[in-house]
């Protein structure tokens, strides 16, 4: 039997629960995203595909983008469905080599960045995020997060387990080697800011679930705030995107046009949008309309409404994900739920936080709406291990459980989980 | 020691606070949205307008200006519009600068602008003009070598069928498309139409979408097309004859200008010397551009004197046989130190007749005139009443309203004005001490010769539509501005005193041709006083049969033969006009 397998082996004193039904809710919001993700795409696709093919480097048909991102969506969901069936152990099994794989990707595609332009590499605006297979592109730098958060999950679940946490040398180090490189890679080689922030919230996340003193978190916090002012200071076009944040002129360079042609699309969406097909800032004013800029599109077609049911629906995505978190007995589960929460909240913060004008402008996705597929797959993957994770939770809030666990097996002895029988979770 | 219990409890701690920095976030990005979506919704609607709709201006096609010929049984083209291009460059997408400019000398040498090319090393910049004007098959044969970066603009062009003819009363069209100068200029308007307005919902390449609601599309209005009073055959025989007469007096500059007197139609306008409309942009003195006839306000000189007559027969002042003593041939004012005298012409009667004020041309005789205005003395009576006729009845100091740009009214000094002394009226008696175009005269001119009626003078004698005339009425200023009898007394005055003048003994039997020279002194802009080396010379006369058929007015600037410019620069130009007139309009001479 799993959970008394897994309860002798971890030699932890927390029973896990016995594998009950999935929290499917994480399911409902994550599909009512993709379905409004899949509608917005569908409406904008033509006026993308007309903007593409006026280059006249293509000859795309109307429906290009809703037709990829169906395939996408097939590829991720799969991914999803079969991540939150597998037993949970298989993750426990190659982190190192997943981790490993991610870095050498990212390495090797900076290697090639530097060797060719075009061919295997997609080189844009002198940033290299792509691999390119011909019919399906990669991008190795979600390798490289899913590398991190499965390293990091088992790798603090057993500090976790052995309380060495907070130890400098033992864990925060390593952990602050990976990401360390893992940011030089992303952010400097690949000039990719918005997928440093999201390692970054990722793996913040991951060590405030795994009990990070506060001290460290002080520091690390602190450490933050100057390497992000550091890195703003080398690299010009991150000041850019900084000024134009914090002056409201008229700077006409590309990010601060970027921001205002989203204000544009949100704002004149009004309360109830423009309604489908009425949207015009898809037609080339608004960059990365399907891509990073998706929000805004949402607002102009749907209106404040359609914004907000969102980032609720967001909210309630993160709300389930934090229930599972905190009622996830084994600490690698838990603490991996935590990346996939920081993972997604960043994500969502970073791109409604850059599209309103609340953050400056890093392209980052907006999860499960941006076209996109190494995105869509890997989150979707990440979001299905979390749904797997939903399977082993216990009914209540492990404080309370440690609280009544101790009273009670005390008092009675009893060392089994007092919800055994797979109910509904709530 | 941290114990498992305090572990966990941290741990839900953390869950609870990481679900209030979620509420935090989404409670901010609400309520950034509300304020984006909802607070500013109608002041971004206008901002996603000004960015996504592109309002373009459809131009209308400017109007062509016709003219009539053979007394206007033929309608011609005097200015046309033709189809021309301009070829620019975007730099940022020139491949091959060398190519470009090759291809471009090649196909359009003479329509290059040279300062264009050394733009296309300049990748900043997004448009640079490399040659304008181009015609249709050059741009045509440019378009097929597919220059990577280079596009074709369409426009358009006047052309002029007609060269230089009547070049400075046409006006010309500038680069912006705004009418210049002569009618061109005074017509801008009517001639350029109303543009059309699109205003469409565009992509980011300004190519329209079909989507929103308030797509504006109003279509031009193309300008009209007038028809010009003007008669070729008789602007192209005035041109003439002004150049021919001005070599054979030295001079370098002069003005001619024919009219209908019963109808204020002018037939021929134009000044010397000329430019050519085509080639505007070549002109170095834009003193060349203006219509003198409406822009030059001059003391006309001893004309005048028929318009003192006029004025001193219709108020009574004097009959046509009056007489008065002009023993000395001078005039002598208290006010003045020099004596007012007559040319050496003067025979000095006892008792000159008003035939001899026109005559030969009698300072003092037009003096006696305004003397006679106001009962003997030049006194306010008589000041005012010149006055009254010159400014109110003439309309001097008045713009004519022809369809002229930059007609000026001239000047005429008020009696009430401490200017207007009574020596200023004198002079003006004679043409002095006033500046009038050639425009008020003849038109004013024409008034007292027709019978009393003051039409406006007009170039236009109507519009062009689908190929019918639609005529124009003549416009009645004034009726009965003098009295008909009058009328025909002052034109019978002033035939006769030419008839029995210096060149009247040439004028062809059975016609009434009448005029009077004038030579005015010009003022030395060096020493600030009338100069006896520089005069203008004028002469304003009609001619036809039992009833005036035109009115002529030529003025010489600086003729450098002897005599009185009138006589001997200005007059033989309305000698040869004239005659020439009385054959091309077919006017019958009378049995008398």
């Amino acid at each position: 039997m799993f959970p008394r397998r897994n309860q002798r082996a971890s030699g932890n004193a927390h029973p896990t629960p016995r594998k009950h039904r999935a929290d499917y809710q994480i399911l409902l919001y994550m599909g009512i995203l993709v379905i409004i993700g899949l509608i917005v795409i569908y409406s904008i696709s033509p006026a993308r595909v007309e903007m593409m093919n006026a280059g006249g480097n293509s000859a795309l048909a109307q429906t290009h983008f809703m037709e990829r991102q169906f395939l996408y969506l097939g590829v991720g969901l799969t991914a999803f469905f079969v991540a939150a069936s597998l037993p949970l152990n298989l993750w426990r099994k190659y982190p190192k080599h997943v981790l490993l794989l991610g870095l050498l990707s990212c390495a090797l595609l900076s290697f090639l960045g530097l060797l060719m332009d075009g061919g295997l590499i997609i080189k844009t605006n002198g940033a290299v995020r792509w691999y390119d297979f011909g019919i399906i592109s990669f991008q190795p730098s979600e390798l490289l997060k899913f590398g991190i958060l499965l390293f990091g999950a088992t790798f603090l679940g057993k500090q976790v387990a052995q309380k060495k946490v907070n130890d400098l040398h033992e864990t925060l180090i390593p952990i602050g080697l990976i990401v360390v490189v893992s940011v030089l890679l992303v952010v400097v080689m690949q000039k990719d800011m918005g997928t440093g922030l999201t390692i970054f919230g990722m793996v913040f996340a991951m060590l405030y679930a795994a009990g990070l003193s506060r001290k460290w978190l002080a520091l690390g916090v602190g450490i933050s705030l100057v390497s992000g002012v550091l890195m703003v200071l080398f690299s010009p076009h991150r000041i850019t995107r900084v000024l134009t944040f914090f002056s409201s002129s008229g700077v006409s360079d590309a990010a601060s046009y970027h921001i205002n042609q989203a204000t544009i699309a949100l704002g004149s969406g009004g309360f109830f949008g423009k309604g489908l097909g009425h949207g015009v800032q898809a037609f080339g004013y608004l960059p990365e309309a399907v891509n990073d800029s998706i929000f805004a599109i949402v607002g102009e077609t749907f209106g404040f409404l359609g914004s907000t049911v969102v980032i609720v629906l967001f909210a309630a995505l993160l709300w389930r994900i934090l229930k599972v978190m905190e009622k996830t007995v084994a600490p690698e589960w838990r603490i991996l739920t935590a990346g996939v929460f920081g993972l997604i909240a960043t994500h969502v913060a970073v791109n409604v936080g850059a599209m309103t004008g609340v953050f400056p402008l890093t392209g980052v996705t907006l999860p499960f709406l941006s076209f996109g597929g190494t995105s869509l797959l890997f989150t979707m993957l990440e979001l299905g291990i979390v749904m797997a994770i939903s399977r082993y939770t216990t009914h209540m809030n492990i404080t309370k459980q440690e609280a009544v666990r101790e009273t009670t097996v005390r008092r009675r002895g009893v060392g089994r989980s007092r919800y055994a029988s797979p109910r509904r979770n709530k | 020691m941290q114990t498992n219990q305090d572990y966990y409890r941290t741990v839900g701690l953390r869950s609870t606070i990481l679900w209030w920095v979620v509420v935090f976030f989404v409670f901010i990005f609400i309520l950034r949205l509300f304020y984006v979506q909802v607070v500013r919704n109608s002041y971004y609607v206008e901002e996603a307008k000004a960015s996504q709709v592109t309002k373009l201006t459809i131009f209308p096609e400017r109007g062509n200006i016709y003219a009539v010929d053979n007394l206007g049984e033929e309608i011609v083209p005097f200015v046309l519009n033709e189809t021309v291009y301009t070829v620019f460059a975007d730099p940022y997408e020139v491949k091959n600068a060398l190519e470009v400019r090759n291809v471009v000398n090649e196909i359009a040498a003479g329509e290059i602008v040279e300062t264009g090319f050394d733009l296309l090393d300049d990748k900043k910049l997004r448009y640079a003009v490399l040659a304008r004007q181009v015609s249709r098959p050059q741009a045509e044969m440019i378009a097929k070598k597919e220059l990577a970066g280079v596009g074709l603009q369409k426009g358009s062009r006047r052309v002029y069928p007609e060269g230089i003819l009547a070049s400075q009363l046409l006006g010309f069209v500038d680069n912006e498309g705004i009418g210049k100068y002569g009618l061109e200029g005074y017509m801008d308007k009517e001639l350029g139409g109303v543009p059309g307005r699109l205003e469409t919902v565009t992509d980011v390449r300004r190519i329209p979408l079909t989507i929103g609601d308030d797509n504006v599309s109003q279509p031009a209005l193309d300008g009209s097309d007038v028809v010009l009073s003007i008669d070729r055959s008789v602007q192209f025989k005035a041109e003439r004859l002004l150049r021919e007469g001005l070599e054979r007096s030295k001079a370098t500059k002069g003005s001619i200008l024919v009219m209908n007197p019963s109808n204020g139609r002018i037939l021929a306008m134009a000044n010397y010397p000329t430019y050519d409309p085509a080639k505007y942009t070549e002109v170095d003195d834009y003193a060349v551009f203006q219509n003198k006839t409406v822009a030059y306000p001059y003391e006309n000189g001893s004309v005048m004197k028929t318009l003192t007559m006029g004025a001193g027969l219709d108020s009574g002042a004097v009959t046509v046989n009056s007489t008065f003593a002009d023993g000395t041939g001078c005039y002598k004012m208290e006010e003045w130190p020099k004596a007012i005298c007559n040319v050496e012409d003067d025979p000095k009667k006892a008792a000159a007749t008003m035939l001899d004020v026109l005559r030969y041309s009698l300072n003092t005789g037009v003096i006696y005139v305004l003397r006679q205005m106001g009962g003997g003395t030049i006194n306010d009576q008589a000041r005012n009443t010149l006055y009254s006729y010159f400014h109110d009845k003439y309309r001097y100091g008045q713009l004519t309203g022809v369809e002229q740009d930059g007609e000026l009214a001239g000047t005429i000094i008020k009696p009430t004005d401490q200017e207007g002394s009574s020596i200023r009226y004198a002079n003006m008696t004679f043409g002095q001490g006033m500046d009038n175009t050639m425009i008020q005269t003849a038109s004013a001119f024409s008034m007292i010769i027709n019978g009393g009626t003051y039409y406006k003078p007009t170039l236009v004698r109507g519009t062009y539509q689908q190929g019918q005339v639609i005529e124009k009425m003549p416009e009645v200023v004034a009726s009965s501005v003098i009295r008909a009898d009058i009328s025909e007394q002052i034109r019978d005055l002033i035939w006769q005193g030419r008839k029995t003048g210096f060149f009247g003994k040439n004028d062809p039997e059975g016609f009434k041709v009448g005029g009077k020279t004038g030579t005015s002194q010009v003022i030395d802009p060096k020493t600030g006083r009338y100069s006896d080396d520089n005069s203008i010379g004028t002469y304003l006369g009609f001619g036809g049969s039992n009833s005036p058929e035109y009115v002529i007015m030529v003025r010489v600037d600086d003729a450098k033969v002897p005599g009185y410019a009138g006589t001997s620069a200005a007059g033989p130009i309305f000698n040869d006009m004239s005659n020439w007139l009385l054959r091309y309009l077919n006017v019958l001479p009378s049995a008398g």
